[in-house]
């Protein structure tokens, strides 16, 4: 093979794993989450809220704390999170925090669940117009936290759930519109 | 040397691959071009209406005063019956051009100091008569951010006065009237419908014409507006008094008031066109006419162009870091000045004729250097963070028959406050105003609060029609439009390139550069001492221009659309 074939052979293959990275989803084989659930949000955006009518709709009890802290989720009773992951600058000046104490808060609520044995299950749903610099901090940070992901379809269009999904050995499930997760999200639950 | 090759190649395709994630559906079909007419609106659907205005004989007022309306049904996000805005109209037989300007007014019980604040100085909710308060500011959500709404009363207006009097009323509003039961939902709309879904929530009105099932409304459903379509109907058959007075009013007067507004069916009944002249300047040859105050924008659009004229644009280029840098500056000034003097000038003295002069324009020159950036004062800008998520159309035909809107409820989904029973988005362009006394934008009953929107026509040297143009975005709406002028003027884009060609916006302390602005000019102007903050490629704040060329010599109109939202261009 001449020298200018294998590169542009490689640069095919080089192109085809950069399609094939943003494509390649590790579904969730078998439920994982106890019930009841804590629906929280990382980020503050509403769409927590949506969250709220998926979990209404798949009757899996819940309480919901779109701003619980370390400390109080032992009190909850919960057994497994569901967070809702995406940044809103509204939200955030609403709940009169900033992105670094947001972080901070839902990183250290996860890692006390996490303690006591909790799944966590996270969805990013706003689809691409809820991506963006505020909200790829979130999602970036709170991902690799979770232990199942469930995201529309077009707010990965860049495959970064993907990518950090796949990094972290996380199922993934992608759907095209947010009331399509209510079936994966049931099935979540034991 | 081949490994290098292999690693640029496979970077590129890994970046093209990203990058082609982020560009905008349709990208290169937006414009359109055509002998007879055309227009230039923010969805493909109005494009059309105005387009089949025109072929029945209406003439450019008709097909945008049917634009108006469609428009008010197809983004209803961005305008609607329960907004205002402002129409700029220069038929092929008229002297000179004239505004319609129906911008919202203040209530009558309006004040000063009627929006409060808490002792960390963040503004209060409205409270409803239950005694109960909204969570936001009452700018910004409920019945006190409210105006009283002129949208109906400047399109039947400018219908009644500048129309061909070749179709009726009931044929021009037909179409808004159809498509009220099959509104696409897109996935500007889409996104919107999510943003604002926190506050559709404090409404049922709201929560049940914009959710379905308590869910946002998402790309490829289709909304139906039964009661939008009723109340179009009325104003159909009844003009403006079907609006003004009578049942929709009572309706409007009652919500507002339930949700802790002040706007009475008194207030309703008195609301009042005003036709304005515009603003005028030139631009290298070109005739500027722009929208007067209570709009700021025409008068700086002119502004900034007299400022900007003292350059070589065209040898600079495009977006070049001298070129942008001169921008900004010029920019700093421009909003200086509109954070200082501008107003509704039925209350409050401005110096439209100054600030649109070439001798002031010379003497703001002066302060810009070569290569310093300008400290300005640190007094604060109230204004900053307007919003204005607008619409704006333009028409134009064979005739020379030009027309440019902008209007606007203000936020996406204004007040959130929908009239039960009429599908109407009432605004909350009182946001728009200083919030305390002590401004020449401070509230007073019956003023119209300063807008910036700018609905521009430009004649050429021999002063025919040339360019029809308009914006949304808030402030930012003076620069894009100053900077879409100047890409046909100096660089010689075609419309829907000078559209599409990324922009910046910059106001003292930071330059806002769309993603697509040259990586080099980005570095020379952080080297020269700019702050730059990088935004999307096509950032859809950046000010969405819809706009309209005539070239004379090849008798061919063309059109362009925003490709940062659902711009669309059509024309035959």
């Amino acid at each position: 093979m001449k020298a200018i074939e294998r590169i542009i052979a490689a640069a095919a293959f080089a192109a085809a794993f950069c399609f094939a990275g943003a494509a390649q989803t590790y579904k969730l084989k078998a439920p994982i989450a106890d019930r009841p659930a804590l629906l929280t949000s990382a980020g503050q955006s509403a769409d927590v809220e949506m969250v709220k009518v998926l979990m209404n709709r798949i009757k899996v009890p819940y309480t919901m704390n779109a701003q619980i802290k370390a400390g109080e989720f032992k009190a909850s009773g919960a057994k497994s999170i569901v967070v809702a992951i995406g940044g809103s600058s509204k939200g955030l000046g609403a709940a009169g925090v900033s992105s670094d104490v947001e972080l901070a808060r839902i990183k250290a609520v996860i890692a006390e669940a996490k303690k006591a044995g909790c799944r966590i299950i996270g969805l990013h749903i706003g689809g691409e117009a809820r991506r963006g610099q505020l909200s790829d901090v979130f999602i970036r940070d709170i991902v690799p936290l979770c232990d199942y992901v469930i995201v529309v379809s077009e707010g990965n269009k860049d495959g970064l759930i993907t990518q950090l999904c796949q990094k972290a050995n996380i199922p993934l499930d992608s759907v095209d519109k947010i009331s399509a997760v209510s079936g994966p999200l049931a099935k979540a639950f034991k | 040397m081949k490994r290098v090759l292999l690693l640029v190649t496979s970077l590129v395709l890994c970046l093209s691959f990203a990058a082609a994630q982020s560009l905008p559906a349709d990208l290169y079909t937006r414009g359109a071009a055509g002998k007879k007419g055309v227009v230039a609106t923010a969805k493909p659907d109005s494009a059309q209406v105005g387009i089949d205005i025109l072929k029945k004989g209406g003439n450019a007022v008709d097909a945008a005063v049917a634009i108006g309306f469609a428009q008010g049904v197809l983004e209803p996000n961005a305008n609607g019956l329960g907004g205002g805005g402002f129409m700029i109209i220069k038929l092929a037989n008229m002297k000179q051009a004239v505004v319609i300007d129906f911008r919202e007014v203040a209530p009558a019980a309006a004040t000063a100091d009627m929006y409060k604040f808490g002792p960390d100085g963040k503004m209060l909710g409205a409270i409803k008569p239950d005694g109960s308060t909204f969570a936001y500011g009452a700018t910004y959500v409920g019945g006190l951010a409210s105006g009283v709404p002129g949208d109906v009363a400047g399109l039947l207006y400018a219908l009644e006065h500048y129309g061909s009097r070749k179709l009726s009323r009931a044929q021009v509003m037909q179409p808004a009237i159809d498509w009220c039961m099959k509104v696409p939902v897109t996935a500007n709309l889409a996104g919107s419908i999510k943003d604002n879904y926190d506050r559709f929530k404090l409404f049922p009105a709201a929560e049940k014409l914009y959710l379905k099932d308590g869910l946002p409304y998402e790309v490829g459903d289709v909304i139906q507006n039964p009661d939008l379509q009723r109340t179009l109907k009325i104003i159909q058959a009844k003009g403006a008094k079907g609006f003004y007075e009578g049942e929709i009013a009572q309706k409007i007067a009652a919500e507002i008031q339930a949700e802790g507004g002040i706007i009475t069916v008194e207030d309703l009944k008195n609301y009042k066109v005003q036709e304005r002249k515009p603003a005028t300047g030139t631009y290298r040859g070109y005739t500027i006419l722009s929208t007067p105050p209570a709009s700021s924008g025409g008068t700086h659009v002119v502004e900034l162009l007299n400022i900007m004229e003292n350059y070589d644009l065209a040898a600079l280029g495009p977006n070049t870091t001298k070129a942008l840098h001169y921008w900004a500056e010029a920019m700093k000034l421009v909003y200086a000045d509109r954070a200082k003097y501008m107003a509704d000038t039925a209350f409050v003295k401005v110096p439209v004729q100054g600030l649109t002069s070439k001798e002031y324009a010379k003497e703001r020159l002066a302060l810009i250097s070569d290569d310093k950036i300008l400290t300005m004062p640190p007094e604060g800008d109230p204004w900053k963070y307007d919003s204005g998520n607008t619409t704006s159309f333009s028409v134009m035909d064979s005739q020379g028959n030009m027309v440019a809107c902008t209007k606007s409820i203000n936020y996406f989904f204004g007040s959130g406050v929908i009239i039960p029973g009429t599908g109407i988005v009432m605004n909350n362009h009182m946001d728009d105003f200083v919030p305390k006394p002590g401004s020449a934008n401070s509230i007073e009953p019956g003023k119209r609060p300063l807008s910036s929107m700018s609905p521009t026509l430009v004649l050429d040297s021999k002063g025919r029609s040339f360019m029809t143009l308009g914006a949304a975005g808030g402030m930012r709406i003076i620069t894009a439009v100053a900077q879409v002028i100047s890409n046909v003027i100096d660089q010689k884009m075609p419309i829907e390139d000078a559209i599409s060609a990324p922009r910046i916006t910059a106001w003292p302390g930071d330059i806002y550069a769309e993603g697509r602005i040259p990586a080099m000019s980005v570095d020379g102007l952080t080297k020269m001492g700019h702050k730059v903050q990088i935004q999307d490629l096509y950032y859809p704040s950046q000010g969405v221009c819809q706009g309209c060329v005539y070239d004379w010599n090849t008798r061919t109109l063309y059109g362009g659309g925003d490709p940062r939202r659902d711009g669309q261009a059509k024309a035959y």
